[in-house]
Order: C-alpha cells, then structure tokens, then sequence
C-alpha cells in the first residue's frame, strides 16, 4: 500500500528575497506533484519536520514549484539556513483549490494582506493564462509598510495585463509612499458596485467572486465588508489558516467543528464557515 | 450466530493453540501499588497465564494502542521507495469490552477509505493491523462508577464488530462466533468447546442485564435531567459554563491518552540511521499547542476551549462527520483525571446553564 507519509526529495533551484522576512523558493521534486490553485502541500526541512504552505506558482507548470514563504517558525527558519542545490522534501497536494469553472463570466475580486498574497498568485496566474473567461480581474492588496510588499517587481506587470486592475495600500502613512493608506478594508469600501454609475466594469455583488487570503483578523474584517457590500457568502473564499499538520484529514490538528480544513479547505466560502462564531 | 460453550481449562489450551502463530494478548491481573489489583493486557508467551481475568469491568487499557501505535515510525527519507514498510504481524487480543469495540470503529472511520470515509487517503499502518488483529470480547460482568455505556448507545457487551465474544458463566464460557474471520480462529478447535446448553444462554442474559440496570441506575441522575437524545447533544455553552468545568484541568491530557476514540496525532522528524525517520505519535487536543499555526494564532488558546472542543469532538463534530458519537461511555477520562472532572457533570453543567441563560 502507498505511504502517505513519506515526503518526495526536491531541490532548491532559485532563491529570491522578497522581504527581510519573506523569501520564494523554486524547487524542482524527483517525482512530478501537479496541484490545482488553492490546494497546499506539506514541506519538509529534513530533520526539523514539516508545515504546510500553498504553491504560489503558476499550476499549469508542473516540472517545477514555487512557494514563498514568510519566516515565522521552526520549519521556516530552518529553511531559510538551506542553499540553493539543498534538498528538501515535499508532500501532496492536499485539500480543495478554487474552482475556477465557477468563476467564468465574472467579476473576480482577489484581495491579499501580507504574505497572504503568495498562495492567490498561483490563483492571479492561472487566471492569467485565459483572462478572456473571466470579465475583470481586481487584485487588492495591502501590507503593514512598503518594506513588506511582496512580489514588487511583478505588480506593475500584473496590471498591464488585460481586464485586470492591481490597487494597493499600506497601513500607515511611510515618507516612501504615495499611494493609499489604511487597512485593506480601505480598498473594499472604494468598491465600484453595479449601482456606481460611469464605472466600466463594475462589479455585480450578485455574482461577482472573492478570493480572500491574509492573517486571520484581516479575513474577519474582509468577510464583513464584502458581505455588507452585498457579495453573497457562497461566493466569498476564504483561505482557512490552520495547522494542517498530516494533510490527510486524520491527525485532527487543524480542524474547525467537524471539517478537517485540510480536506474541506483551505480554501472555503463563508458560507461553509458562517455558523461559527469566528471561523478565522 | 453460531455459538458454543467452552470450559476455563480449554479456553486457556485454545489461547495457547493461537499462541503458536499469533502474537496473543490476554487480561491478567498484575499486582500493582497497595496491592490492588488491576487487571491488564499481556502478551501470551510460553505459557498462557492462569492469572487470565475475564470477569470485571473494562481494563485500564484501551485495545486501540494494538492497531495505532503510541509511537511509531511512519516513514524514512530520503527515500524513492513509494511502498509503506508496515509490520503488522497476525494477533489476538483477547479482552476488549463492547465500549472498547465501538471505539474501533472510529478509527475505520479516520483511516479506512474504503470501509468509510477518507477516500483516497488510507492509512496502510493502521489498515494492515486491523486487518491482521483479531477481536475476542469480553462481557463487562460488572461495572465501574465511572461507567455510562448504556447512556450513550451502547451495551456492556460487543453487539457488533467482534470476531468471537466470550460471556463468562458458570465454569465457562458462551462462545459466540461474530465475523468469519472468528470463524476461522476456532477451526480446528471443535474438540474444545461443546453446544452451548439453554441453561448458559439463559445465565448470560441474567448477567448482562444484571450489569445494564446497575449501569443504568448509577447514571440515571446525570442523564434523566438531558433533553432529547444523546445523538441530539448540542453542547455550544456560554463562555462561563465552560470555563467553571474547567477549572480543576490542568491539561494533562490523560483524558485524550485513555480514550478508544482518540485518534489524533502529531508527525515527529528526527535523524535516523541513513538519513532521517518521520514518526507518528499519540497527540493529544488539550495540549496548549495542538491548534497553533506557524506565527503563534491559536485557534483553541484558551483551555476551556480545548476542553469543549474534545467534548464537542465526541459528541457533535464526529456525529456531523462521520454519523457516529464516539463517546463510549466507558467512562475511562473520568478514571484519569487528576481534577476529578467528570464529563458527565460537565454535559450536565452546560446544558443546564444553557437552559437558564
């Protein structure tokens, strides 16, 4: 019988700093691992143990695998000692990615904080690679400071891209920055509905989808604006912070009322998550 | 199902027969602290020991220890070999109650696809030792104070999920066969048991009622005042009720270690011979650290939190899930705790303070 436990050996290919504390990884494993956008995968650091972090690769290259990663733990800072040429291991994919047949003909609302932002690019690229399915893409993302933007050098590439929009905030005013400042909710509330006139893509709350991933006091207070804005629960996807720990719905680690997050998420609608008093 | 009586004398022979090619585990009463003895699993060597105890209440021990290891190593890397490398060697355990075999079935449920729910992910350690470890149960032929069986769905004997069943009576027992597999245990062994007289059965029933009225008796008080069914708890309390049943946990988690129906556990790596070992361990819900992520949230910070939430596991999430309560009713955290808390005044407490929020 298949051993789930055993993690496939990958390299490190490329190393990239996108902050003091965030860094992506490209690892290229022994075996293929092909995912879907929104499903995650458990790395192994060989002797530390393992975390779980979603792909933040484009899924339709399946050779090789990005992931950026934020240095907040024992896995992470362990990683951050390796080389390029070091070899790690990494399981899966596991849980439910985002359905993305569900989002053809729509308004797709992507809204990142932090670190957040690096599982919804495999999500951003793979919407990319046939943007004429969809109606618009709006990517919103805010972080704490302009040292703390990831994927700098790729946002402005992002917005030239057709029926997409990038906008960005940083919650306090910095002497580096023009742009907008406040909690990303700031970003939500500017929203053009389908009842703001002269808009020319607006956004019909009835069908429009969002994507949502970000440290779990941001995903509360996101849920809560767009839900005043209209945008029903069904449509709003949530990516569940846990500490999904085995992957394979047993060990019990990241669970929330009966669902194992590992398997009915990460990622989840606030409509699968509403009867909890606070899900995030 | 077939039935049949065996003798004291030759059920130790037959024990001693399977010994030959099983690893055979039976209750034996050991002599511990203040000379008070406990009856425990042991393994059958040479001899199949005369101190074998059938009579009693469940055993300290659970019997799930025998299929989910409290350690074990699940996989070494580096490694390119897809196969799981599981032992699992042909064993017999011989003295599970009916508490103990419902809580098997939880770990079907968590690990077995195609029985039950996991689809693709079968666990292949927890499946080869189910698959090579044969149940004999035992009837309780008394209870605990602790125990509540009857209250939550269950009997003081295996109804289902046993491979033979042994009902102690007078100089004997009532064999009853209950899978093919139990079947296949006692081929060949015709020569030691006899038909089972109506006398016996008759004998077995009086004792199984005997232990269900006192079982029923004792927790009349605590389960009377419950509205609905068990399979209808909703234990979502106030934040207070929660933290008043909490006061006397220290998070020792012994609860969690006692339990048939525990089946979580944390994944350990470390370095090993040729590389590195990834090992399962036993975890447990009450630790402080079970739902934290990388970063330091925690979704279950505070301890009344993670005693409802085991509380709720048992009772709501599995039933939800997997369309099973998996409180036994064996009453075996209530042994444990060190702060005497007992899930049946916590049940009580909660819904009653719910009723007059």
């Amino acid at each position: 019988m298949k051993n789930l436990y055993r993690p496939i050996e990958s390299v490190i290919e490329d190393i990239k700093q996108e902050t003091r504390n965030i860094t992506t990884y490209r690892f290229r494993p022994k075996e293929p691992i092909t995912f879907e956008a929104g499903q995650f995968v458990e790395l192994t650091v060989p002797g530390v143990g393992e975390a779980p972090f979603t792909p933040s690769s484009n899924p339709n290259v399946t050779d090789t695998m990005e992931i950026t990663i934020m240095r907040v733990g024992s896995v992470t800072e362990a990683l951050a000692k390796l080389k390029v040429g070091d070899v790690v291991g990494i399981r899966g994919p596991y849980g439910n990615g985002y359905d993305l047949s569900e989002f053809e003909g729509r308004e797709i609302l992507i809204v990142g904080g932090g670190v957040g932002l690096a599982p919804l690019r495999s999500l951003i690229l793979a919407l990319f690679d046939d943007i004429n399915r969809y109606k618009k893409v709006s990517i919103r993302y805010g972080a704490r400071t302009p040292g703390d933007i990831v994927y700098k050098d790729l946002l402005p590439e992002w917005a030239k891209m057709p029926r997409t929009e990038v906008l960005q905030t940083i919650d306090e005013p910095h002497p580096e920055w023009s742009g907008t400042v406040g909690v990303v909710t700031v970003l939500i509330d500017e929203l053009p509905l389908l009842t703001t006139v002269d808009i020319e893509v607006p956004f019909d709350p009835e069908t429009a989808i969002a994507c949502v991933c970000g440290p779990p006091i941001m995903l509360k207070f996101v849920n809560m604006a767009l839900l005043g804005k209209g945008f029903r629960p069904e449509n709003i996807y949530h990516s569940m912070e846990r500490n999904m720990s085995c992957g394979l719905g047993k060990c019990g680690h990241c669970m929330l009322g009966e669902y194992y997050v590992c398997k009915d998420g990460p990622v989840m609608t606030a409509a699968q998550i509403e009867k909890f008093e606070d899900p995030f | 199902m077939k039935e049949a009586f065996i003798t004291r004398e030759n059920l130790l022979k037959l024990i001693g027969r399977w010994a030959k090619d099983h690893r055979v585990y039976v209750p034996v009463t050991f002599d511990i602290m203040n000379d008070e003895e406990t009856p425990d699993y042991a393994l059958v060597e040479d001899e199949v020991p005369d101190s074998l105890e059938l009579s009693g209440a469940a055993l300290a021990h659970t019997p799930k220890s025998f299929v989910f290891y409290p350690r074990e190593v699940v996989a070494n890397y580096p490694s390119s070999d897809a196969e799981a490398d599981v032992e699992a060697p042909p064993t017999v355990v011989v003295g599970p109650r009916g508490c103990d075999v419902r809580g098997l079935a939880k770990f079907d449920k968590v690990y077995w696809s195609t029985k039950h729910f996991t689809e693709e992910y079968d666990d292949p350690f927890i499946i080869e030792k189910r698959t090579n470890t044969y149940i004999v149960s035992v009837d309780c032929s008394a209870s605990k104070e602790t125990c509540f069986c009857t209250k939550v769905g269950g009997k003081p004997w295996a109804t289902e999920g046993f491979d033979l069943n042994l009902s102690p009576v007078e100089g004997g027992c009532v064999l009853t066969i209950g899978s093919d597999r139990g079947d296949g245990l006692m081929s060949g062994n015709d020569d030691l048991t006899t038909e089972v007289r109506r006398d016996q059965v008759e004998e077995r029933e009086r004792r199984r009622n005997s232990v269900t009225e006192a079982i029923d008796r004792r927790n009349a008080e605590f389960f009377d005042a419950i509205p609905g069914p068990y399979e209808e708890l909703d234990l979502e309390g106030s934040e207070g009720a929660w933290a008043y049943v909490t006061q006397n946990c220290v998070a020792c988690s012994a609860c969690n270690r006692a339990c048939p129906t525990c089946t979580c556990f944390l994944l350990v790596d470390q370095r090993a011979k040729g590389g590195y070992e990834r090992s399962r361990n036993w975890d447990t819900c009450l630790s402080i650290g079970f739902a934290r992520v990388g970063g330091g949230a925690n979704a279950r910070g505070a301890l009344h939190e993670r005693l409802q939430n085991r509380l709720r596991c048992k009772f709501e999430y599995s039933r939800d899930r997997y369309g099973l309560v998996t409180c036994t009713g064996c009453g075996r955290c209530i042994d444990v705790c060190m702060g005497k808390i007992d899930m049946r005044e916590v049940i009580r407490h909660v819904l009653t303070e719910k009723a007059t929020a």
